[in-house]
């Protein structure tokens, strides 16, 4: 079995709208009424919605504004540059707008393993007295230093070894010279330029041409705004752009449809009647031809599995090919720096620094920093190695839960627990302290001075019950409404919890549910029960709620000057503070019989 | 695992052993069974290289380097098809944690850090079994293959094969003058 390792997920508040944590000046505490609207309601962490609103801690940001935990799905996402991964290459975006999303320099993936490809010469290296003055001389191929794939299986040679992806662009696999889209439209430019004179460029486009899709696209763009220009020259101006429904043209046909007057009629009209199809490979016209598919099964016969591309290489590719040896050198995809802001507030909570080459962040604000870590342990350390401990059905099991502080404040914890597991298999949990104070997170040497000053001081009363702790760890006591141990700014609690029999019987459930006289269960009826063992449903895991309570000081925290000069004449007041989420526990696996 | 071995090292008797006067083996390589181990001309043996013969013979080519941590030999008893034991042909490089305990390694293979090739397996010439790669026991691997990522396997039809070669012999030019050598040492 997969080791299991303990863990804590935290469910962000945004995915519950009924759930408010307002931050209170002055007030007293939660009020009564929705402290038992929160009771009622048990977070189920198998329910399948869940899966979208837990993370590990790591994963959240701390809105410092909103005073609540930030998940992927409410923070706003806003991109700060674009860059190469593979060259660090900073891309400005109007370059991705008009290049696309890939590395336009000598930056390529092998299409087979995708690792990254080198340039080599196929010359092999000169050897002998000052080789390494000599330069090195074309052709070039690319490489894969992983696979050993190379360009040359699909008869690629270049020329220099630098702006690969310029010269990659005007070659075929096979070596044959590719036009580009681009260059078929300064071809054709040029052409209707020159009018009818210049044969020499007219003597490259061949109207019979087998295009690949995307030159067949922009073949058949070019060839219908034409038509479309030459037509209505009244919408020309409306058409022939790329943005053509905010132009006057398209608002003028909008308006004729709405008034129902002549508006635009005549010009359509006169348009129907005028246009044409394409007729020709240089208008994007492809006539499928019937050999195709009989071709391909030849080739399919010719060069066998090994020949075909597998499904992962065939969608790293745009054109979709079938063989190996259709296959391209992927440009690198870029990727993007972003910054995050709050979705309620629009305050920024995390900017990483914009230069591609600094990995820091000038704000950054993560939970971590603002929520209690809970950390899980066993209470017994086993005699085996704590990963391969499974919980034995029906034996109560004490674990140590350690919360700690990164706050500058006192904060007091309380945690809540349903009594039994959500799900189809309940286990008792029973919190020993339920309520407890966590010290704030000052500096370690000033503890460690204030310690050494004042040795009967607080700071020794805490080393005297933690001893007291490691004492008693023979006898595995832990007395209920007691921390088990306290540090600096951690305290350990400990919960108890019965695990439920894994049986999927109807039956043994009855009957165990008679024994634990749990009434509430009974109207879930036996489809609730039927079935196998679903995945992962032997962990047992543990909804907890956790509200966290502390006082911050106003004008430290807002910082802002404007807050600090309002607080002016009340800089002691302290405000209350309080966080309140589920988390789950995830303690182990129970073991099956 | 490593202090038992230790130990069995010691007072065990050496293997015999035949070399090439030109061969590079370093001082604390480890030569350890009771099988002949020959290692033929311009070969280098990497200092913490294990070679096993407990259970059968090991025969390594010439021009080949066998690197740092790599166990080649037999591991456990062998089944009984693979009793001419463990034969790597010529310009062979096995990088280093590699296990091999393949019956046959063609001429100009590179067998990557930490891969592992079963026993009985035959692996064809100018092969290259990728880093962590696996291949199985028995298992037959054609010419030019390239073993990479999970299993998933290629033919290489670089040609480049005698390049490749050529500059494994400089990679021994290199380590002659790097590695000390005392071959004395285990005959
Ligand atoms: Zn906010
Ligand atoms: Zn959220
Ligand atoms: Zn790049
Ligand atoms: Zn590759």
């Amino acid at each position: 079995m997969a080791e299991f390792k303990p863990y804590t997920y935290f469910q962000c508040p945004c995915t519950d709208t009924s759930f408010s944590t307002r931050r209170r000046i002055g007030d007293s505490g939660p009020s009564s009424e929705e402290e038992t609207d929160e009771d009622e309601r048990t977070f189920d962490p198998r329910a399948p919605r869940a899966n979208y609103s837990l993370y590990p801690l790591e994963h959240l940001l701390y809105c410092e504004d909103c005073h609540q935990i930030r998940c992927p799905r409410c923070v706003l996402d806003e991109i700060v540059c674009w860059y190469c991964p593979n060259c660090l290459f900073e891309v400005p975006s109007s370059s991705v707008k008009s290049e696309g999303n890939r590395c336009t320099r000598s930056c390529f993936q092998c299409p087979i393993c995708t690792a990254p490809l080198s340039i080599s010469s196929t010359e092999s290296p000169p050897e002998g007295l000052g080789a390494e003055y000599v330069a090195q001389s074309g052709p070039y191929v690319l490489n894969c230093a992983y696979c050993l794939w190379s360009s040359k299986e699909i008869g690629i040679q270049l020329e220099k070894p630098n702006s690969i992806y310029a010269q990659l662009a005007k070659i075929k696999n096979g070596g044959e010279p590719y036009i580009s889209p681009k260059e078929r439209r300064r071809i054709r430019e040029e052409r209707k330029g020159d009018g009818e004179e210049s044969q020499g460029s007219e003597m490259t486009l061949d109207p019979n041409e087998k295009l690949d899709a995307e030159s067949q696209f922009a073949n058949l763009k070019a060839f219908y705004q034409e038509q479309l220009a030459e037509s209505s020259p009244a919408s020309a101006l409306g058409f022939t752009g790329d943005y053509g429904y905010g132009s006057p043209g398209a608002l003028s046909r909008i308006m004729g449809l709405y008034t129902g007057s002549s508006f635009g009629d005549k010009k359509s009209k006169s348009r129907s009647s005028m246009m044409r199809e394409a007729q020709s490979a240089l208008e994007g016209l492809q006539i499928s031809s019937p050999s195709a598919s009989e071709e391909s099964i030849a080739r399919l016969r010719a060069s066998g599995w090994e020949g075909t591309c597998s499904t992962a290489q065939r969608l790293a590719q745009a054109h979709n090919p079938r063989f190996v040896s259709d296959l391209r050198p992927i440009a690198h995809l870029l990727r993007t720096k972003r910054s995050k802001r709050c979705k309620t507030c629009r305050h920024i909570l995390s900017k990483p620094e914009s230069k591609v080459q600094n990995t820091r962040f000038r704000i950054r604000l993560v939970a971590p920093n603002y929520v209690p870590r809970i950390a899980i342990r066993p209470l017994q350390p086993g005699p085996a190695a704590p990963q391969a401990l499974l919980l034995t059905p029906l034996r109560p099991t004490q674990f140590v839960l350690t919360f700690s502080n990164p706050l500058f404040d006192d904060v007091r914890v309380s945690i809540a627990t349903p009594a039994k597991t959500p799900g189809r298999f309940g286990s008792r949990v029973t919190i020993l302290c339920p309520q407890f104070e966590v010290g704030a997170n000052t500096d370690v040497w000033d503890e460690a001075l204030r310690e050494g000053g004042a040795g009967a001081g607080k700071g020794g009363e805490r080393e005297k019950r933690r001893t007291k702790a490691e004492a008693s760890e023979g006898q595995q006591q832990a007395e209920a409404g007691k921390v088990w141990e306290r540090g600096r700014n951690w305290v350990s609690v400990v919960v108890e919890v019965v695990p439920a029999v894994l049986k999927v019987g109807e039956e043994e459930k009855k009957d165990e549910k008679e024994e634990e006289e749990e009434q509430e269960e009974e109207e879930g009826g036996g489809s609730r029960y039927a079935g196998p063992l679903r995945e992962d449903e032997d962990i047992l895991e543990i909804p907890v709620f956790v509200r966290v309570e502390w006082e911050a000081d106003v004008a430290q925290d807002e910082g802002a000057g404007l807050a600090a000069a309002n607080n002016k004449d009340n800089k002691e007041e302290k405000e209350k503070r309080e966080l309140a989420y589920w988390c789950v526990l995830g303690v182990g696996r129970i073991a099956r019989d | 695992m490593a202090s038992s071995k230790r130990v069995s090292i010691m007072p065990a008797p050496k293997p015999p052993f035949s070399c090439a006067p030109n061969i590079v083996i370093a001082d604390n390589a480890s030569l350890t069974g009771t099988h002949p181990i020959s290692v033929g001309p311009q070969s280098v043996i990497h200092p913490r290289t294990k070679l096993n013969s407990t259970y059968a013979p090991i025969t390594i080519g010439s021009s080949c380097i066998i690197s740092e941590r790599s166990m080649i030999g037999l591991q456990s008893a062998p089944s009984d098809y693979q009793t001419k034991g463990v034969v790597i042909g010529n310009g062979v490089v096995v990088e280093v944690g590699a296990v091999v305990e393949a019956m046959e390694i063609g001429e100009g293979c590179v067998i990557e850090v930490n891969a592992r090739i079963g026993k009985g397996a035959v692996i064809g010439k100018h092969c290259k079994i990728g880093a962590m790669c696996e291949v199985a026991e028995g298992d037959v691997i054609g010419d030019f293959t390239v073993v990479y990522a999970n299993g998933m396997r290629r033919v290489d039809r670089g040609g480049v094969e005698d390049l490749k070669l050529r500059m494994v012999g400089r990679q021994v030019e290199v380590l002659r003058k790097l590695i000390p050598s005392n071959p004395a040492k285990f005959q």
